[in-house]
């Protein structure tokens, strides 16, 4: 879930005219999370961090109290009242498991994995795509990634 | 009729029973992600932009089973990703088929015709092809370049065999809705059974984010592209979501119409949003806030959604929910409307192709050139 200062530019529109009137509706805005390593001094930065973290496309390194590091996808967060009942749950990237790590456990956090959500855009793709047509090419088209 | 009598049946009396036994939410369709990874990189998508180890796991056939004996609809949809690159894809077809569900597997149609021959035609099967618009409109819009030559191959090759085959259309900003009609005309013409057409809903990680429809302009390009329609056209849409989409009516969402399963597990709280995952279908239903979502909850990220997969459930909902909403419904499919309406056609011949670049033309891919993507 994008936080609010991500989705600044459609609430700031929704904020001017309402949903029914709106021809092109805002986009979010793009933060460069990648190489990201948050500070955690507060309850609040712990919260704010663990939510990008959760929003976020790429890996990401947790370090626990213990020493102990998990590296992985993190797809979920439950938030409760306090950082011991509020814990997020990743996918290791070496294993096909789910890991929970309390809040209240994680002593550092950071963004080590490659952002896959940043983005060619529209433009960007029909820019290529008049390049490469006017170099000959056949078959333009935007590759998914290779995975290996 | 755009879906055989014997799903509208299956479907009606689920509802009905739904309705008798006082459910006040219930699910319409499973949306079943069996994997992410896809065979094209559309800028519009943000379902796919995963981790390579996320990207490289797949649902189980007995995952999806347990899914579907889960929640217990009558329909399943299979999104992704690209569900013909999952090596087990028609294991999990004829496993939902042989358990009575009517599956729309949705494909780019990239691998339809190499992969045809592991299917069995059924009435409970349909390959649902996504097609963006004309040959120009979906090669740009899915950003490769011959993708619509293929998909249309794919379902020639798959309507010759016996198979029943729809279409899903998602529009963005810049979209010509002469060009979607005879998109409309050339669709039929290959013997597709019945068309969807849908806006594009906001996501926050496509990697284009100026491109989406707002909701004014939604309404007026839907009213545009569905009023003065063809009979020949088909659609496998609610009569009363088509009227949504052409401001003719209001609906709010129901975002637990068609809940969303995939490798993280339940997704809160619908197709597009991703606000966490529960382990069971009871959980996601029990633990959702459901009261924070939808139009009328104030979310942004709400706010401008029209989609299929959040109202078209409303529309369903309204018709065996009031005997108003039966009427209308009955009366939509026995009596059908081509909703005659001038200023549409007005709309129609003063509508300016408003790209955000000119007005493109891919020019004749020759049959050659068309290289089959191999797929796992
Ligand atoms: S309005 Fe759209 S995004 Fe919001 S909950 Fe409903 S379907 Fe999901």
């Amino acid at each position: 879930m994008a936080t609010e200062q991500q989705e600044h530019l459609k609430i700031e529109q929704l904020r001017q005219q309402s949903a029914d009137e709106i021809e092109t509706i805002a986009g979010r805005e793009k933060e460069n999370l990648e190489g990201w390593i948050p500070t955690l001094a507060s309850d609040a930065e712990i919260r704010e961090a663990l939510e990008k973290a959760f929003d976020y496309r790429g890996d990401v390194t947790i370090t626990r109290k213990d020493g102990s590091k998990i590296e992985g996808y993190l797809f979920d967060r439950r938030s409760g009242t306090s950082l011991s009942d509020s814990f997020v749950r990743v996918i290791p990237s070496n294993e096909r498991t789910k890991v929970n790590v309390s809040y209240s456990d994680i002593a550092a956090l950071a963004f080590t994995g490659r952002d896959n959500a940043a983005g060619k855009t529209f433009e960007a793709w029909v820019k290529k795509y008049w390049e490469k047509k006017a170099a000959g090419e056949k078959n333009i088209q935007i590759e998914p990634e290779k995975l290996d | 009729m755009a879906v055989p009598v014997s799903q509208a049946w299956t479907v009606a009396t689920y509802v009905l029973k739904q309705k008798l036994a006082g459910r006040k939410r219930y699910p319409l369709v499973l949306m079943l992600e069996p994997l992410f990874r896809c065979n094209l990189a559309c800028a519009g998508c943000g379902k796919i932009q995963y981790p390579a180890h996320i990207l490289k796991t797949d649902l189980s056939p007995e995952e999806c089973f347990k899914a579907a004996e889960e929640c217990g609809t009558p329909m399943v949809s299979i999104p992704g990703g690209e569900p013909l690159l999952h090596p087990q894809m028609p294991e999990i077809v004829a496993g939902l088929v042989a358990r009575k569900k009517y599956v729309y597997m949705c494909t780019n149609a990239l691998l339809l015709k190499e992969k045809l021959h592991l299917f069995k035609p059924s009435k409970y099967l349909s390959f649902s092809v996504h097609l963006d618009g004309e040959k120009e409109h979906h090669d740009f819009s899915v950003c490769r370049e011959g993708g619509h030559d293929i998909a249309m191959e794919g379902i020639r090759t798959a309507v010759a065999a016996g198979f029943r085959v729809t279409t899903n259309t998602t529009l963005f900003d810049g979209a010509d809705p002469n060009s979607v009609r005879r998109h409309f005309d050339q669709l039929m013409a290959a013997g597709v059974e019945s068309m969807m057409v849908s806006p594009g809903y906001t996501y926050d990680k496509a990697p284009d984010q100026n491109h989406f429809l707002g909701k004014a302009k939604s309404r007026r390009l839907f009213r545009a592209i569905l009023s003065n329609r063809k009979k020949s056209w088909e659609f496998n849409t609610h009569p009363l979501f088509a009227e949504f989409l052409m401001g003719k009516r209001n609906f709010e969402c129901t975002p637990w119409g068609m809940p969303t399963f995939s490798i993280f597990g339940w997704q809160k709280p619908c197709y597009l949003l991703q606000d966490g995952y529960a382990d069971s279908f009871k959980e996601l239903m029990e633990t959702t806030e459901w009261s924070n979502y939808g139009a009328k909850s104030g979310n942004p990220q709400c706010a401008n959604c029209m989609v299929h997969s959040g109202h078209e459930a409303s529309a369903v909902d309204y018709n065996f929910g009031t005997l108003k909403g039966f009427i209308e419904t009955a009366k939509a499919y026995m009596f059908p409307s081509t909703y005659p309406d001038q200023e549409a056609e007005k709309l129609l011949n003063e509508w300016k192709p408003a790209h955000a670049m000119p007005l493109v033309q891919i020019q004749g891919a020759t049959k050659d050139q068309l290289q089959p993507v191999s797929g796992d």
